[in-house]
């Protein structure tokens, strides 16, 4: 690891000034960062540790939708303990809850799980976002086991690492994020970019912004996550589905479903989506949709395996919404 | 007259909790990486980051000139112009204040490398024109075939009539040793010419050896501690390049001690790994179900020098076989002995192609085993003849094993395990091992004369539980408790002690002693018996006092007081009919599992595991080193592979992320059964270390073949293998 400057403090504001004019980073629960940097793979010359409160909270705003706050600093093990989170927000509980060790989750926090960066190995190991190397990609030539399966035609063949943007992207969770120029708020969603150079960056946020919080409206229906993972604990999932539904009667009004560990950024399934619309979601139409999911699939020499993990944890996060866990066994 | 084991021990035999258990878990115990003698510097090691370079030019002097830096070194004989063969090949050194420190100064020193092209998949070393790893007498290609081995004939006896055969190839990956105490050493250079050094080794007088031939140096001026270390597996039997580094770092710096203990890539790169195993088989058998012929065509690489053959055919009668194995070289780090040699890779190859086979004859595999098992074979007893048969007990322990998996019940033929998306499946597989311990070692005894007993010899426990065996069998023999003992062990100047591998150390070790004990206990009769008005042979100890004709007369505290100022102190040897020098094991191994067929993800739910090695001293220590094996075959059998990238020529999980590992809810119920007849009991002690490890991985992958009706080529059971191998049986891959 290189030295570097060290400045401490719960101001966003205070962070914000920090982070100007150097080579900085945020410091959270440094579960990420810190490996990065003993590895050089990131080596900021001023490490600001931002330590900001660990709170998730559900505010009632009178005549509207109520809204639920997680603030920047909150650990993956407090949004666990909510009760309240865990009934409304299972498809986020859920991700969360199959994250690492309990140890990690004792560390992490929400804004670094978000802005983690990519586990992918080329990009570990010190080659580049995009691994190109004497104008050969290498996760493209090389081993892709955990590689992306669409949005394969570029260059960027990593897959974004998030579990928790999966679920809150389903759920139409908004970023806040303080900059020099003052405060914004974007989709999780746009959180995320392909990148096209090895200078671009797979995140949107400045180099100098901070995120402080996350909020997102109280769903209206029903929403799960599933993850289909080697190890059961201390492992990555291979491939992870959210969806959050709403209902006109037995049928779907609208859906929107999330899968991760398929592309560089938190794939949309639209087409899934349009599919699963004005349907009641049995066995039957779960697969249907699933099916749907993967249209425009590209996967690369090692990873064909990827395809029919996506079906099935679409068609399982569809079922578990609705609470038809078919796999479990008796 | 040669001392034989207790009829009717007390102790021995029985579940006796390791005495450093305590100390070991709740880290009080110090290992040889937590020593940090006062002055200590921090040391690290520059190692190649390419998989094959020469070295045009290196400049320590930008290092040297580094804060806190003491001293810089290149290693072993590193120049200008060497080839650096894998990355991870070692370069150069640096001594520090602080380990950060060092690792800035390592990164300062200026290497020029000339890159070369490189192999580093077995598939890369062998196509045409690959680039050459290193040129030898018979290496072409980086292949070197071994003459083949045939008996009778193997062609003609699989294509008689009648013959039913399967043609398969199984793959099993490089996978690492990944001890938790990575390969190192802290170690201090002592005036002109003396060492003293904290070693994580299973060898201690080996690596004292090491350090003194490096020094030209009397091995009597080394000392090497090693009160417990955190695993070897088969990677630590020397001070290694390493340690032998550190000392030169400490000589240089004036004789401050040095630490140098490896980073996790650099253990995963060049401290030692098992070899693939890509195996081409054809097997037959009559339509019966007794075996005719085995045709494999083997491969496997051991890296860049270093061999890859295992055992084949393995454990079962074939009357005609053909087998070729070629080790392929690459440009990846050494193999090194681990855990069991060979066998895994051996028992993975014969035990898949045994399945297939006893599936496609319709015939249950468990039965197709037992009716292929050599009519006879004979392994030794304690007297080193050649009198024990192997086969009867392989079908008692079969049965036993098949009793607990409940396999009469569940077992169902491949493809009829339900239609659901969990598919439950039932394999098993049979493994061998020696085990058997020299007869060259002592171990010396002192009864002092306030009743305090020591032990000591310079063995090591690298899990096995040295410390607490000596216990046992001195506490046994001397009427005491076994908390009354004091066992000293890990130190190469104390009396000769085995090294620990293949599993020799409890067999090569309990002998001399039981007869330091008798020794000790026999001259403190002699010295006791006149005040007892007594002979010395009417004497005998039994709960803590000296008996005269079985009458308690005199507690053990004050026997010794009558030893005045004098302690006894005597070595025991070994002697015949102790223990098996050569061995000769056989076990077999039962996996329940349950595969989802939609994510191809495996969860095993249950390992049984007989075992048989003679006279079993402590029965708990006995059970954990099983369970330890069980779960290292689990990981082999789930999870663990060294993925290299062919382009740039690096391990791509050189850590313990993606280099996966059973955590504890990986780890299923595991039911450890000893086949322990008094037949076994009369061969003497016989290690246990290695072969639990050898058929667990085997048997997962039957169990996971069983289940979803169709064979997994490739260990391991990864969901990546599985659904390849369900899509190629709907012939989608
Ligand atoms: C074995 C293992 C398994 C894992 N499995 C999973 C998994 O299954 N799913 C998963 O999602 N993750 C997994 N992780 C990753 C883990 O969840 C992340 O490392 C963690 O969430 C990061 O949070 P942190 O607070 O420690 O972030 P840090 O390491 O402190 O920061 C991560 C990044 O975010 C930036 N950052 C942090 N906070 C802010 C902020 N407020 N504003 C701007 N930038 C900020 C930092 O600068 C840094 O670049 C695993 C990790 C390990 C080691």
């Amino acid at each position: 690891m290189k030295a570097f400057e060290y400045v401490s403090t719960a101001s966003a504001d205070i962070a914000v000034k920090a982070l100007g004019g150097v080579d900085g980073a945020i410091l959270a629960g440094g579960t990420d960062l810190l490996s990065r940097m003993k590895d050089y793979v990131t080596t900021p010359k001023r490490v600001v540790d931002f330590n900001p409160q660990s709170v998730v909270q559900k505010e009632t705003s009178p005549g509207g939708v109520p809204t639920w706050t997680i603030l920047a600093g909150t650990t993956l093990a407090d949004l666990l303990a909510s009760k309240a989170l865990r009934e409304e927000l299972p498809a986020l509980w859920q991700a969360a809850s199959e994250v690492g060790t309990p140890q990690i989750k004792n560390m992490a926090t929400i804004a670094g799980n978000l802005l983690q960066r990519p586990r992918c190995w080329y990009y570990r190991s010190g080659f580049g976002l995009l691994s190109v190397k004497d104008g050969k990609n290498l996760l493209r030539e090389g081993d892709n086991r955990y590689a992306s399966i669409f949005h394969t035609d570029g260059d960027a063949l990593f897959v974004a690492p998030s579990s928790l943007a999966v679920p809150l992207i389903a759920l139409g969770a908004s970023a806040t994020i303080l900059g020099p120029k003052g405060e914004r708020t974007v989709m999780v969603s746009s959180l995320y970019q392909i990148p096209k150079r090895d200078s671009d960056r797979e995140l949107t946020i400045g180099a100098d912004e901070v995120l402080t919080k996350i909020t997102l409206p109280a769903p209206q229906g029903k929403n799960a996550t599933y993850e289909a993972r080697q190890k059961q604990s201390h492992d990555w999932p291979l491939v992870l589905a959210s969806v959050s539904l709403r209902f006109d009667g037995a049928s779907v009004s609208q859906a929107s479903i999330v899968i991760g560990g398929v592309a560089p950024i938190p794939y949309r399934a639209v087409e899934a989506e349009k599919a699963m619309f004005g349907k009641p979601v049995t066995l039957e139409t779960a697969e249907a949709v699933a099916a749907n999911a993967i249209n425009g699939v590209k996967p690369l020499s090692g990873n064909v395996y990827k395809v029919a993990l996506t079906k099935t944890v679409v068609k399982r996060a569809l079922l578990a919404a609705v609470g038809n866990r078919y796999w479990e066994e008796v | 007259m040669p001392s034989v084991w207790p009829e009717n021990p007390r102790l021995i035999g029985t579940r006796i909790t390791r005495l450093d258990g305590l100390v070991k878990a709740t880290g009080k115990a110090k290992y040889p990486s937590d020593m940090h003698p006062e002055g200590m510097l921090f040391g690290a090691m520059l190692y190649s980051p390419h998989a094959h370079a020469k070295i045009k030019s290196i400049d320590l002097a930008p290092a040297e000139r580094m804060p806190g830096v003491k001293a810089v070194m290149i290693v072993g004989a590193i120049k200008p112009g060497s080839t650096l063969r894998f990355q991870g090949d070692d370069i150069a050194a640096v001594a520090a204040e602080t380990e950060e420190q060092a690792w800035d100064a390592v990164l300062a020193i200026k290497v020029e490398y000339e890159v070369l092209p490189h192999v580093v998949t077995e598939a890369q070393a062998v196509a045409p024109g690959a680039a050459s790893v290193f040129k030898g007498t018979g290496i072409v290609n980086n292949q070197k075939k071994a003459r083949s081995q045939t008996n009778g004939d193997p062609e003609k006896a699989l294509g008689a009539p009648g013959v039913v055969s399967i043609e398969a190839n199984y793959m099993a990956p490089v996978i690492t040793h990944v001890c938790l105490e990575p390969h190192g050493l802290t170690v201090r250079f002592v005036g002109e010419d003396k060492i003293e050094a904290w070693a994580s080794t299973q060898a201690v007088g080996v690596t004292a050896g090491d350090l003194a031939g490096a020094f030209g140096i009397p091995t009597t001026n080394v000392t090497v501690h090693t009160e417990v270390m955190g695993g070897g597996f088969g990677s630590k039997f020397g001070a290694d390049i390493w340690g032998i580094t550190a000392a030169h770092l400490s000589k240089k710096a004036g004789g401050r001690p040095v630490k140098m203990f490896l980073d996790r890539a650099h253990e995963h790169l060049g401290a030692g790994n098992r070899p693939s195993a890509i195996a081409h088989v054809k097997l037959g058998a009559s339509k019966d179900g007794k075996l005719v012929s085995l045709i494999a065509e083997t491969s496997g690489t051991g890296g860049a020098g270093s061999g890859s053959n295992f055992p084949l055919p393995y454990v079962y009668a074939v009357p005609n076989s053909s087998r070729t194995h070629t080790d392929i070289f690459v440009n990846g780090g050494n193999a090194r002995a681990m855990r069991a040699p060979g066998h895994p890779q051996g028992c993975i190859v014969m035990e898949a192609a045994m399945d297939d086979l006893a599936d496609k004859l319709g015939i249950d595999p468990l039965e197709f085993r037992l009716k292929n098992l050599k009519e006879r074979d004979m392994v030794e007893d304690g007297f080193s003849k050649p009198t024990v048969d192997r086969t009867p007990m392989y079908l008692d322990e079969v049965a036993m094993g098949a009793d607990l998996i409940g396999w009469k019940a569940k077992w169902k033929p491949r493809g009829k395990n339900g239609d659901g998306p969990i598919r439950r499946g039932l394999g098993m597989a049979l493994h061998q091992w020696g085990g058997g311990g020299p007869a060259t070692n002592q171990v010396a005894c002192t009864i002092n004369p306030d009743g305090s007993v020591e032990m000591k010899s310079a063995t090591q426990d690298i899990g096995t539980g040295a410390r607490t065996i000596f216990a046992i069998i001195a506490a046994e023999v001397l009427g005491l408790n076994v908390t009354d003992i004091t066992s000293n062990i890990g130190n190469s100047t104390f009396p000769p002690g085995q090294p620990s591998g293949g599993s020799t150390t409890t067999p090569a070790m309990s002998p001399p002693a039981f007869n330091a004990a008798i020794l000790a206990r026999d001259e403190l009769f002699v010295k006791v018996a006149p005040g007892l008005n007594a002979k010395p042979e009417d004497l005998t100890l039994a709960d803590g006092q000296v008996c005269v004709k079985g009458e308690p007369k005199l507690p053990w505290k004050d026997a010794c007081r009558k030893l005045g100022q004098q302690s006894i102190q005597v070595t025991g040897k070994s002697s015949p009919g102790l223990a098996s020098q050569h061995g000769g094991v056989g076990g077999c191994q039962f996996a329940e599992v349950s595969v989802d067929i939609e994510t191809g993800v495996v969860r095993v739910k249950k390992i049984v595991a007989i075992q048989d090695t003679g006279l079993i001293i402590d029965k708990m220590t006995w059970e954990t080193q099983v369970y330890g094996g069980v779960i290292g075959g689990l990981n082999y059998g789930l999870f663990e592979e060294r993925v290299m990238d062919p382009t740039v020529g690096i391990m791509l999980n050189p850590d313990m992320e993606l280099y996966k590992l059973a955590g504890a809810s990986d780890i299923p119920e595991i039911v450890v059964r000893a086949y322990e007849t008094p037949a076994m009991k009369a061969r003497g002690v016989i290690g246990v270390g290695e072969p639990p490890t050898v058929s667990t991985a085997a048997a997962i992958g039957n169990a996971v073949s069983n289940a979803i009706g169709v064979r997994v080529p490739h260990w391991p059971m990864s969901p990546k293998n599985v659904l390849d191998a369900l899509a190629s049986k709907e012939g989608k891959a």
